[in-house]
């Protein structure tokens, strides 16, 4: 079938064409796009809570580009597409066209612009290069959070099927296959992992340590990354390890029934992110666990974070801690010891976007971290105005656009961290070090990506009885 | 002739455009507090840290954090500059607080005419760098949309007339034609500003909220979001 373009129909095939990253050809929706997009756009500014926001948007955006020299993607490229408060424009003019009465009374007074695909296939491309890193947002005088539009934006283009095939196949996986985790590895797997993690512990450190799996009314509820279980093993056995020499090893617990903290959803759909964040409702319930605690993982913690409270119910949901928070409040109670003599090679740490942006968590690691690495330097700029990795807001994931995460959105950062001549990149996150291992392989850099309780492993001073 | 339209726009055209504007300002903020508690009562969770949203808005009134982006710096400051005169002329001169005085009974602290003047010439200088640093950022230029170039011109018009008016010497036309082009450019702003983008004068102070409540989201709207669509019970 040759598609007549003025007709508005673009075959799959042509749609992938024009994007970087690969889609599911099939799920993507065929029809006259313009019409669906503004129907999509419709139906979420009718049950959610966006209208106040973009309308409000919609009026007071200044187009100044204050925001701009914060972008790392803009500081690299220097294109005015790369521009946050741009790439915002693109979707808020389509709300103002289509969605208030200016901008209906303006298209009939100055001709319309009708939406386009073109337009369409700009979203789609433009807003997986923006990271959702929220760096801009902290510029914008008229407090325009990018991100939120960013995220906005992929949702309504997810539901025209314009989203990462890797994305949406981790994802089903999550929430509708066998597995029930992002990573597809059967629960079975991660039982031997779990026992061969504690074997390893025991051998290395001549500590029995416990990593209960069902156990009910515990303390907490752990949700690591699943990915962890395979690619950073060395993290959970800090983790782990931790735990039990302070003497927690009774206060935790892992569910069986679901333990995966990922949540695609905050990058690019409300339907998911609810979904997801109710399995790990459920199971908090089920073994009636007081309280969630997520692992290193920046947009698990945040997702968990900010919206546990909305889909559990308010105060009634169970509050939600990341694992640093927890570690901190042991350091701060004396309740392990670190031997400072362990980590003698330069150290520094990269502020994962989801943890600091907000000034969550920006002190604590650096004062444990402070505090036994004898060698720590920061990178500047860093906490709340820190660099992203360059994988933020899933692409990390998406491993066709490794060249663009290592080559444009992660140069920056590369260069912060040569700066740095660190040995040791601790990076509390799984999607950022994913990243920031890639970065380093591609920039030739000499450092080693770890987590917080990769080193903390390293480091602490059993007492051996 | 000139007199009878120095009439019209000193009174009931000044009356219109405050009046018009006072009223588009309140609709603005009630239409915008109205949705704010319409979006906080579907919140599936009610906690908004207020406080520390107002300190990330009014953070914006102190001059240093305009400083801290490099490439922006000078453009940015000026725009702060430009603030302070744009907002203090015209409500503490002298002359206008006089008027405001006889009309309504209120008076407030005025400028002395001094400073009124270096404010001014301050404005004028700053509505000048505004332009060319939209005009030489590229990234800038090519956002910008009309209303982005009138504006500024358009705020130069009363400074540049109300000068004149205040030293007659200077005046090198009809004085009176020059009150009224103060006055009817100054009218035609305000009327602009319920329509326009400066209708960041009451927004501004709720923006912070606002993208505070545009991340609490509604329990169940995806789903919602899918039946609208016809997508009932179909998977990821
Ligand atoms: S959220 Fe981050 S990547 Fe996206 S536009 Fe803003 S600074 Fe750039």
């Amino acid at each position: 079938m040759q598609p007549d373009e003025s007709a508005g129909a673009l075959t799959p095939e042509q749609m992938q064409e024009r994007l970087s990253y690969n889609i599911e050809k099939d799920e993507v929706y065929t029809g006259d796009m313009p019409a669906r997009f503004l129907e999509v756009f419709a139906a979420i500014l009718k049950h959610s809570n966006y209208r106040q926001v973009i309308d409000n948007y919609s009026r007071v955006t200044a187009r100044c580009a204050n925001c701009a020299p914060s972008c790392q993607i803009y500081q690299h490229t220097g294109a005015p597409e790369d521009v946050p408060c741009y790439r915002s424009h693109l979707l808020i003019d389509v709300y103002r066209r289509h969605f208030t009465l200016r901008g209906v009374l303006e298209g009939r007074l100055r001709g319309f612009e009708p939406l386009t695909n073109d337009s369409i296939l700009e979203m789609a491309e433009t807003y997986y290069h923006c990271t959702a890193c929220r760096r801009c947002t902290l510029e914008c005088p008229l407090g325009i959070d990018h991100g939120l539009v960013t995220h906005l934006a992929r949702y309504i283009l997810s539901e025209l099927g314009l989203v990462p095939r890797a994305l949406v196949i981790s994802v089903r996986e999550q929430l509708e296959g066998k597995t029930g985790n992002t990573s597809a590895i059967p629960f079975p797997a991660i039982a031997d992992t779990i026992e061969f993690l504690a074997e390893e512990i025991e051998e290395e450190k001549a500590l029995k340590v416990e990593i209960p799996v069902d156990q009910e009314d515990r303390d907490y509820i752990f949700f690591p990354a699943v990915s962890d279980y395979i690619m950073e093993a060395d993290t959970l056995m800090g983790i782990a390890t931790l735990i039990n020499a302070v003497g927690d090893q009774d206060k935790w617990t892992i569910g069986s029934q679901y333990l995966d903290g990922i949540n695609y959803g905050l990058f690019y759909s409300d339907w998911l992110l609810e979904r997801i964040l109710r399995k790990e409702i459920d199971e908090a319930q089920r073994l009636r666990a007081k309280a969630i605690l997520i692992g290193e993982c920046g947009h698990a913690s945040r997702s968990a974070k900010a919206f546990i409270r909305t889909y559990g119910g308010g105060d009634k949901a169970p509050p939600v801690y990341n694992i640093i928070e927890y570690t901190y409040r042991k350091f701060k109670e004396g309740a392990f010891k670190l031997n400072p003599d362990v980590i003698t090679e330069k150290v520094t740490y990269h502020d994962p976007c989801n943890l600091a942006r907000t000034g969550w968590i920006v002190n604590e690691p650096r004062e444990i971290l402070r505090s036994f690495c004898k060698n720590y330097v920061e990178m500047t700029p860093n906490g709340s105005q820190n660099l992203c990795c360059g994988g933020g807001g899933g692409s990390v994931s998406v491993d066709e656009i490794r060249g663009y995460r290592t080559g444009v959105t992660g140069v920056k950062k590369a260069e912060q961290l040569a700066a740095t001549g660190a040995k040791f990149l601790v990076a509390p996150c799984a999607n950022c070090k994913k990243q920031l291992k890639e970065l380093i392989q591609d920039h030739d850099l000499d450092m080693e990506v770890v987590g917080l309780h990769d080193l903390i492993y390293k480091a602490i001073v059993l007492e051996t009885s | 002739m000139l007199d009878n339209l120095l009439e019209l726009a000193r009174g009931p055209l000044l009356k219109f455009s405050l009046l018009l504007m006072a009223l588009g300002l309140l609709r603005a903020v009630l239409l915008q507090i109205w949705e704010l508690g319409w979006a906080w009562s579907r919140a599936g969770d009610h906690f908004i840290p207020w406080s520390l949203t107002l300190r990330r808005n009014l953070a914006w009134l102190l001059p240093w954090r305009y400083l801290r982006v490099l490439e922006r710096r000078l453009y940015n400051f000026t725009s702060f500059l430009f603030h302070v005169g744009v907002i203090l002329v015209p409500v503490c001169l002298a002359g206008h607080v006089a008027i405001f005085k006889e009309s309504f009974g209120i008076s407030w602290p005025q400028l002395p005419q001094v400073a009124a003047d270096w404010l001014t010439g301050l404005t004028l200088l700053a509505i000048a760098g505004l332009l060319f640093g939209r005009m030489t950022h590229r990234a800038s230029r090519e956002m910008s949309k009309p209303q982005d170039w009138l504006l500024p011109l358009l705020c130069a018009a009363p400074f540049i007339s109300g000068w004149l008016a205040a030293h007659p010497a200077w005046c090198p036309v009809d004085l009176r034609a020059i009150y009224l082009v103060h006055l009817l450019s100054a009218e035609l702003l305000l009327v602009l500003v319920p329509f326009s983008k400066l209708v960041h004068i009451v927004l501004f102070w709720v923006s912070q909220g606002s993208t505070e409540l545009g991340w609490r989201f509604v329990p169940g709207s995806g789903e919602r979001v899918r039946v609208t669509l016809g997508k009932e019970g179909q998977g990821v």
